[in-house]
Parts: structure tokens; sequence; C-alpha cells
């Protein structure tokens, strides 16, 4: 997945610490070695200081917090009473907590499904020469870039029950005859919000997957023509296996993107009509931020924190060139 | 067959721009939304074209919103820099030196990459509230930049392992520091590979809405992404005004990619941007 980087060090391996040898009176080359560690390794200072800041003491703390009773009075001071797992307890038992666990679920599958088949059908199509085609793929990438709450914004307003242009469209070529109030029924903004998700993610799937498709040495598919293989069996025989390494890639990374999606709920239904578009993100929110309730926010944002890592040694493996090259 | 070669070309460009017509519609839609009054906006059709063009959502955001548009320059701004102050360093030094944790920090950096930020911004409230962080630019910027600093590091890291190997012996051999063959060698050429970074976490800053809700009250400091936000809860009041601050919002990613294409394009393709 990372651009070529061949691995061009020729650099002599460390040399080995300069231990009890570096103490004054020693030769000042060892004093020399010593400084250069030293000032290798400060380069990692400031990246190490800001991962403790940012990654490693939010999540701990996110840990200690869910396990303490927690009010808005509690905020004052850094740590709150002990209580055990009644935060995991009571929150998992929730039925909003479940049904969000399993809406997460769906919404992810079925992000990941329709995102891989357009964005794949998408990077197909831009492998074949058309005029403008450099033109098309640089405009493709417009959705991804957006703010997402700004995304969930416009939706909102496509989506609206009059004046949106959604019902106009389907109006007009009549498909209904009375417009839909997307937003207002549980089962179609949990449709609106997915549709949303599924447009800002499309790009991503196909820039990954159009590149992948470039790289496919043509001589393959040649080959395959040559046998006798049509463009279809080319396509699962030979393009499919080739590209598989960026297809997992693209899928583990839409998976961590997917499972916290937060700000088109937000802008798009704010979790409702009746918790019905709640994700275990915006739930987690609810809970903290709305409710007061850190303790239980912080509880389902550790089970939100475990189904994202899930994905960790997959992730990892698959970088695992770049780690070597360290 | 040489039918279907001239056929297949049209047949893809038609293809592609139906798909381009419905991927861009929303975007087309705000800007011409942005044009419309609150009564069109909200009446009982749809107007693919603005029936009578007005610019007073443009006077009305302009007069109101002027602070909280400058507001998001700076956290926009400031995240990149900050961004890039501790990611360059960092992956110079993964990317040139063995160490025996460079294994360990590349992984951990993956694992940060995945973190939803709600579990971050869930704690950060806690602890900033100690901090006295909470309503801040320090603050806010502080929690834009995990956005983009592990991605910041792995990108800059894999082009840094490409840079040629004789350049920097040589400034070695003329006996530059660690700091000065950093500065005046791996700086200079890596020029490419900051400007990406840079425009994503700059995009990321400009964007962040989670941290904006969770570690602001929106009376001191209020970036747009709040603000659209805000007209969203009184949303049937002044939808034009919010159409038009859209607008303002989705101009730097309009901008990046007429001006900083391949830079964008590169970004991409090295893997996770956004988070």
């Amino acid at each position: 997945m990372n651009p070529a980087a061949p691995s061009v060090r020729t650099e002599p391996p460390p040399r080995r610490p300069a231990g009890p040898a570096a103490r004054p009176g020693t030769p000042p080359r060892d004093r020399r070695a010593r400084y250069r560690r030293t000032a290798r390794l400060a380069f990692l200072v400031p990246a190490g200081l800001y991962v403790l800041f940012a990654f490693v003491v939010p999540v701990i703390y996110n840990l200690i917090l869910s396990f303490e009773v927690t009010t808005p009075a509690t905020i004052a001071s850094l740590f709150a009473p002990w209580a055990g797992l009644s935060n995991y307890k009571i929150t998992l038992l929730q039925s909003i907590t479940q049904s969000a666990l399993i809406r997460t679920l769906t919404f992810t599958v079925l992000s990941l499904l329709f995102q891989f088949l357009i964005g794949f059908g998408l990077a197909l199509l831009f492998n074949l020469r058309f005029p403008l085609n450099k033109l098309a793929r640089s405009l493709v990438i417009v959705p991804w870039l957006l703010p997402f709450l700004v995304t969930g914004f416009i939706f909102r307003f496509l989506f609206q029950l009059e004046a949106g242009a959604v019902n106009q469209v389907l109006l007009d070529v009549h498909l209904i005859h009375a417009p839909i109030g997307y937003l207002l029924s549980p089962g179609w903004a949990y449709v609106t919000v997915l549709i949303t998700n599924i447009w800002l993610g499309v790009p991503f799937f196909t820039v990954l997957l159009f590149s992948a498709l470039q790289d496919v040495p043509p001589e393959l598919k040649e080959a395959a023509m040559i046998d006798g293989a049509g463009p279809w069996q080319t396509l699962v025989r030979v393009t499919l296996p080739v590209i598989r390494p960026v297809i997992e890639v693209t899928f583990v990374l839409g998976f961590v993107f997917t499972v916290k999606v937060f700000d088109i709920v937000i802008s798009l239904t704010q979790g409702g009509p009746a918790n019905s578009t709640q994700l275990i993100a915006t739930w987690a929110y609810n809970l903290s931020f709305q409710q007061f309730d850190y303790g239980a926010g912080a509880a389902l944002n550790t089970v939100l924190l475990i189904i994202a890592l899930l994905v960790a040694p997959v992730y990892i493996r698959l970088n695992r060139d770049s780690l070597r090259q360290g | 067959m040489g039918r279907q070669r001239k056929f297949t070309p049209w047949l893809a460009g038609i293809t592609a721009l139906v798909a381009l017509a419905i991927l861009l519609f929303p975007v087309y839609a705000v800007i011409v939304g942005s044009f419309e009054n609150n009564a069109q906006l909200l009446g009982t059709h749809y107007n693919f074209f603005p029936p009578t063009p007005t610019l007073a959502n443009y006077r009305n955001v302009i007069s109101t919103q002027g602070s909280h548009i400058l507001s998001s320059l700076i956290i926009g701004v400031a995240t990149a820099i900050l961004t890039l102050a501790i990611a360059l360093p960092a992956a110079h030094a993964l990317a040139r030196y063995r160490f025996r944790v460079t294994v360990a920090v590349v992984a951990s950096l993956l694992v940060a990459q995945i973190l939803p930020s709600i579990v971050i911004a869930n704690s950060l409230f806690v602890v900033y509230h100690k901090l006295h962080l909470l309503n801040s630019y320090p603050g806010l910027i502080l929690a834009d930049a995990s956005y983009a600093v592990p991605f910041s590091i792995l990108v800059l890291r894999a082009f840094m392992l490409g840079l040629p190997n004789d350049v920097l012996q040589a400034a070695r051999v003329d006996g530059a520091t660690e700091w000065g063959t950093f500065v005046r060698v791996v700086l200079p050429m890596s020029r490419s590979a900051i400007i990406t970074v840079a425009l994503f976490a700059f995009l990321n800053g400009w964007g962040d809405f989670i941290f904006a809700l969770t570690l602001l009250n929106g009376s001191t400091l209020q970036p747009i992404t709040l603000s659209i936000y805000n007209y969203i809860g009184v949303f049937s009041q002044n939808l034009g005004a919010a159409m038009a601050l859209a607008v303002f919002a989705i101009l730097p990613a309009a901008m990046m990619l007429i001006a900083a294409q391949r830079y964008i394009a590169a970004g991409l393709t090295v893997g996770s941007v956004k988070g």
C-alpha cells in the first residue's frame, strides 16, 4: 500500500551502546557516538509525547472512567468512586445500546458491500480509455474531501419531505406517487444515513482500486485472453487475485472508518427518530454529553474500541513490508 | 472488433458522465441552494436552478459568520503546522536510523490510526476540564492533530525511505550535524510529501466536528462546522444562510482539487487520510 519505497539503506548498523566506556576520560569518539545516539532519539521525542497525550492517556483514562460512578459533579475531580462492572452491565443491557450495536454491524457490512461494488465498478470504468478520463478521475474524489458534517447537512436538505431533490426526482419519473418522509420514519432514516455514508466512501474505494488495477501487468491479462478466457474470467481469475492485497487494505480501512461514523448521523438525524439511527459512536456521545453519564459513555466507548481494534492485527500484517524496512 | 473499439470509449465516457453527475449532484445542489431564499428552499418543490438568484445569503454569512470562518482557518492552519512539527522529525528518524523500537513505534502508529475519535474526545473532555483547555484554540488544535499525526508520520516515512542515501551520506561526510542534515537536505527533498500531508492535516482541522462539538461550548470559539450544526437545530429559520456557509466550508477542498490535485491524489492512494 505504501508507494514504492525501495530499501536503499546502506548505512552500517548502529554502534553498540557506549555504556560504561562513555565516562569522562574516554576517547572523544565514544562520547560523540553517544551524543549522536541521543540526538537521533531526540527526533522521536515530540511524536512520543504527542502519542502519549492524544492516544495512550485517553485510552487508559477512558478505561478508568468506565469503571467509575460518574455524575456531572464528579467531572470536577479527576477520579470518582469505583463502580466495578456496573457501567458495562447497565449500558449493555439497555435495548437502545443493543440495537445500536447490531445496527452498527449491519450498517458497516452494507456500507462496505455497496462502496466496494460501486467503487470497483467505477475503477474498472476508469481503467478503460475514454475522453476526459483524467478529469473525471479527479472529480470523483470530491465527496471524500468534504467535511463529513457538511455532507450530512446537504443530504438532509436533499432528502427533506417537500422541496427535497430526491422526492422531486422520484415523483417526476413516477416512481412514487406521494413524497416520502425519509427522515421521519425509522426505516427510511436508516436507509438515508446508509446512502449518505456510501456516497462519501465510494471515492476512497474507487481511487485505491483504480491504482491497483493500473498495476496489474497487461501481459497477464493478454496471456489469459490468448488462453481463451473471456473478459469475465480474466477479471475473476487474473485481475482479482492480483489486486487482492489492495482490496484487503481497502476493506480494513473502510471498516475502521465505518464503525466510528458519527458526523453524518448527528447532522442528518441526531440518532432519531426515536433512536432508530443511533450507532455505537453516536449513542456513546449521547450517554456522555447529553445524559452526562460519562462512565456509561466510556463503557460503550471501550466496546467500540475493542470492535475497531479487531482489525488491528490484519492491518499491521498488511503493512508488514513497511514494518520490515525499519 | 473495430466497431467495438470505436464504440467502447463513448459508452464508457457516457457512463462516467452519469456516475459523476450523481456523485457531484449534492455539491451542485448546495451551490444552487445558496442563491435561493428560505421560501424557495422550504417550498413545495425542489428547484434545479435558483428561480430568483440572490446574494442575500452570502451577505448574511459574511456579516454574521466572518469570525467563525476565521476561527476555522486558524484551526486548519495550526493543525497543519503542529502536525508537521511533530511528524517530520519522527518520520526522518524512523526512516533513517535503526532503533530497536522502530517496529514497535510503526505498529503503534498503525493502531493509533484505528482509534475512534469519539473515544479520545470523551476522555479529553474530562482531562481538559482539569487542565482548563476547554473552549480554547490550543486544546482544540492539539485534539485535531490526532486525525493527522499517525497518518503523516507513516506517509512521510515511506517517502523518506525512498530518498537517495548517497546524498545523505555526503552531507554527513561534509560534517553536517544530524539536525543540519534533516533541515538542509531531507526537508527540501521531501517537499511534495510535506505538501500532501499539510493539505490533509489542514482539511482535518478545517472539517473537524467531533472535537469542536465536545471540547467547545460554542460561546467563545466556534468553527463553521459547529455553526452549520447550530443552523440545523433551527433548520427552518435560516436554511439559506446555512447553505451559503456550507459553500464556504467546501471551498478549501475545491481549491485544493484545482490547485494541488496531484498532492491530493497522492495522499489518497497511500491510504487512510481521514479520521
